[in-house]
């Protein structure tokens, strides 16, 4: 569970359809807080809306409701970490810089923001889900990373009727509550990542996309064996075969395996030209021991912790050459909120957010502009302005799967909404390689080989 | 077909290189531990956090000031054996005729040096350079940081074997780990003894920190699992005894090759406990036993 992010794309998504539509779009869109408020004012400029080509240039935002805002609006934030884990403090500090924005904009309520520690520990994000929302009575609430705490608490999520904007977990388990049981979970929503079948069908069409320059015939297939790899694997098994490569071998390897010694002589001798990967919680063993045994294959998939900006200089530059998937990368202009945002982030916090801080940006802005548009915070007003709301955020254009999609209240993977990265360190930076049109240098091949 | 974990089978001499690359690594990993139980009678449960100590000055001096990879083992190898001497005196030598509050204390400190390094560092993991490069042995992929390992793995152990064997010091060791009460009488210093085991153990558990954060990356918490195999590696081999932690070492370093290479590698976290448990069962005492004598 957790973590990934990605871009999802459903089978039934065209995926070259809004390419020319984000440029476009993108001008003339204004930042959320910027916009009007106000419970009576549904039409004017939101902020958010952008980059829809159907939208004629409109919101497509909620419309006013008539209801009240109060003074104060309270954004309840569940983090692992946040004071030692990247991951945990981007979401905080993404959650807090959004929320000092709002109020500096000044033109709608005053937001407010409580951090809570999940430690990664389904009854620990359970106690604290409850005292954002039963103590200190919270508005909304998003983050959550790891998908058993957000299983954890998707019940109290239906019984507190309060909107939940996640923002890291990847589990298709949520989204799947939501499309079975509309009523009971209708309250929440991924902003992102794309969940964990989606990331998969993702890295497909990277292949698929990249395979010329990439140049890989064939591929060893390694995914890490914990619950969040499940739909990757379950999406790569469906769908591997429009990629174009061979597959030479498959593993599922152990949870917590720090030799890959044995896993990578096997793919040696299978001649695979690359290891396509799915790897967060073992993914440092597993780079540093393919770099540093300069192993003849290619490297790249879905790898979290290479997702982050600091990783090459933790790790000594060992994850060189090595790709991932990734929301955004401090440099990429995924939108025209992208590079404002990382670097709006570490002038604050002396760092660059990882890919959770993108998301948890986006799902506060995109909240804050659907309460101002409905004029509410009430949660059905919300519930509803949210599924109709198409919001330009750091990581794309955010809309919601429909409540009969399989992937209900999931975040639109499709180009030209969101449509993640791939990445590749190359001395240092987080260089694009895919999409196309965001790529900052092209593809190298590792220097030994 | 992805769903499964197919087991991998490579070729004989690709497995027989891969047992000795990570037994040897895992008897640099166990000794520390089992000379402090052998010897002091105490069980250490912060031999972890040594090991994560040892990995973490040798990021510091190596990577953090730049200067370089040796110098950053040698400092874990003498940091870590001051520290752990230091830890003996301060607060072990008082309470170690009372095995359950050293147990406590120990555990304390392991989780409190977790929590310190997590909090200092972070919980993202650091990776450490020694060697840059690898040879091919035997149809198996071996770095030179390996071959280091090996090598020095191999230096300590023999060198322990001569100083245990052939020093005045070494014997007054292998006097007290056999009794306490007769190596008294015979004018042997209890406390020296066990403060040159715990400056030695902190030592060696540094050194295979160095080589684990190299190998695998350095993290707040990379010292739980060398724990539970240096416990695992110590009961099989018998306790305190060097010889016995060293085909200790090689069986449980064999045991998780053969279940990845040829079983599933799901099961190799529990192919050593079941071999644990089949020893005490058999043979409580250990494959070599004879020399835990206790007084």
């Amino acid at each position: 569970m957790d973590s990934d992010e990605g871009t999802t794309r459903g089978r039934q998504v065209k995926r070259r359809r809004f390419l020319e539509a984000t440029g476009a779009g993108v001008a003339g869109v204004t930042l959320a807080g910027c916009v009007s408020t106000g419970g009576d004012d549904g039409g004017g400029g939101d902020g958010g809306s952008t980059g829809d080509t159907d939208s004629g240039g409109g919101t497509t935002t909620g419309t006013a409701s008539g209801g009240s805002l109060p003074d104060t609006v309270s954004i309840g934030v569940l983090a692992p970490e946040p004071s030692s884990n990247p991951i945990g403090a981007s979401i905080a500090n993404a959650a807090e810089l959004a929320v000092t924005q709002l109020n500096e904009e000044g033109s709608g309520p005053e937001f407010e923001v409580s951090v809570k520690d999940t430690r990664e520990q389904p009854d620990e994000g359970r106690s604290k889900y409850r005292e954002l929302t039963i103590g200190e009575e919270v508005d909304m609430t998003t983050g959550i990373f790891t998908s058993e705490v957000l299983l954890a608490v998707l019940d109290d999520i239906a019984n507190q009727q309060t909107v939940h904007m996640t923002t890291g977990a990847a589990t298709p388990e949520a989204s799947a509550r939501v499309r079975d049981d509309y009523e009971s979970y209708k309250y929440h929503f991924r902003t992102g990542p794309l969940n964990a079948y989606q990331l998969g069908v993702n890295m497909i069409d990277f292949l698929e996309a990249k395979q010329s320059d990439l140049g890989w015939e064939s591929v060893a297939v390694l995914v890490e064996d914990y619950e969040w790899t499940k739909p990757v694997s379950q999406a790569l098994d469906d769908e591997i075969d429009r990629a174009g490569v061979e597959v030479a071998m498959q593993e599922r390897y152990a949870s917590g395996t720090e030799n890959f010694t044995p896993i990578y002589d096997q793919v040696e001798s299978s001649d695979a030209d690359a290891a396509l990967i799915a790897m967060a919680h073992t993914g440092t063993p597993a780079v540093v021991q393919w770099a540093k045994q300069q192993r003849p294959f290619e490297f790249g998939g879905i790898h979290v912790p290479m997702q982050l900006p600091s990783y090459y200089e933790a790790t000594s530059g060992a994850c060189n050459f090595g790709v991932t998937q990734n929301s955004a990368t401090p440099q990429s202009e995924v939108t025209e909120k992208t590079v404002p945002f990382s670097e709006a982030y570490n002038e604050q916090y002396d760092s660059y957010p990882v890919y959770t801080g993108y998301i948890t940006f986006d799902a506060v802005k995109q909240y804050a502009d659907v309460v101002q548009q409905a004029g509410s915070v009430e949660a059905d007003a919300v519930v509803s302005g949210l599924e109709e709301s198409s919001f330009l955020g750091t990581a794309g254009t955010i809309e919601y799967y429909p409540p009969d999609n399989e992937f209900a209240h999931d975040v639109v993977y499709e180009e030209g909404k969101v449509d993640p990265v791939f990445q590749q360190w190359q001395d240092g930076n987080q260089e694009v390689i895919y999409p196309d049109d965001l790529t900052t240098a092209d593809y190298q091949k590792p220097s030994w080989l | 077909m992805l769903g499964t974990v197919a087991p991998l089978q490579a070729n004989l001499s690709t497995v027989l290189v891969q047992i000795v690359i990570l037994s040897s690594l895992y008897a640099l990993v166990a000794l520390g531990f089992t000379l402090i139980f052998g010897v002091g009678g105490v069980l250490n449960l912060a031999h972890g956090a040594n090991i994560t100590i040892g990995a973490f000055v040798a990021f510091v001096v190596s990577s953090q000031m730049g200067y370089g990879g040796f110098v950053g083992l040698a400092a874990a190898f003498v940091l870590t054996g001051l520290l752990s001497g230091a830890y003996y005196l301060g607060l072990i030598k008082r309470i170690q005729d009372e095995p359950i509050m050293v147990m406590i204390i120990t555990l304390v400190t392991a989780v409190a040096v977790e929590e310190v390094i997590r909090f200092v560092y972070g919980s993202q993991p650091k990776v450490l350079t020694l060697l840059s490069g690898r040879v091919n042995i035997g149809g198996s992929t071996v770095t030179f940081t390996q071959l280091v390992a090996f090598a020095l793995s191999a230096l300590l152990i023999v060198g322990m074997f001569a100083f245990v064997n052939y020093t005045r010091q070494g014997k007054a060791l292998l006097a007290t780990s056999m009794s306490h009460k007769g190596a008294a009488l015979v004018g042997i210093e209890a406390n020296r003894i066990n403060l040159l085991v715990w400056v030695g153990a902190g030592a060696l558990a540094g050194a295979a920190g160095v080589f684990l954060g190299s190998i695998q990356g350095a993290s707040w918490a990379m010292g739980r699992a060398p724990l539970v195999l240096s416990f695992s590696i110590v009961v099989l081999g018998g306790i305190g005894s060097i010889r016995g932690s060293v085909l200790g070492a090689f069986v449980v370093g064999t045991l998780e090759i053969l279940t990845v290479q040829y079983v599933d590698s799901s099961l190799t976290g529990l192919t050593p406990l079941l071999v644990l448990v089949a020893v005490l069962l058999l043979r409580p005492e250990g494959l070599f036993g004879r020399e835990l004598v206790e007084a």
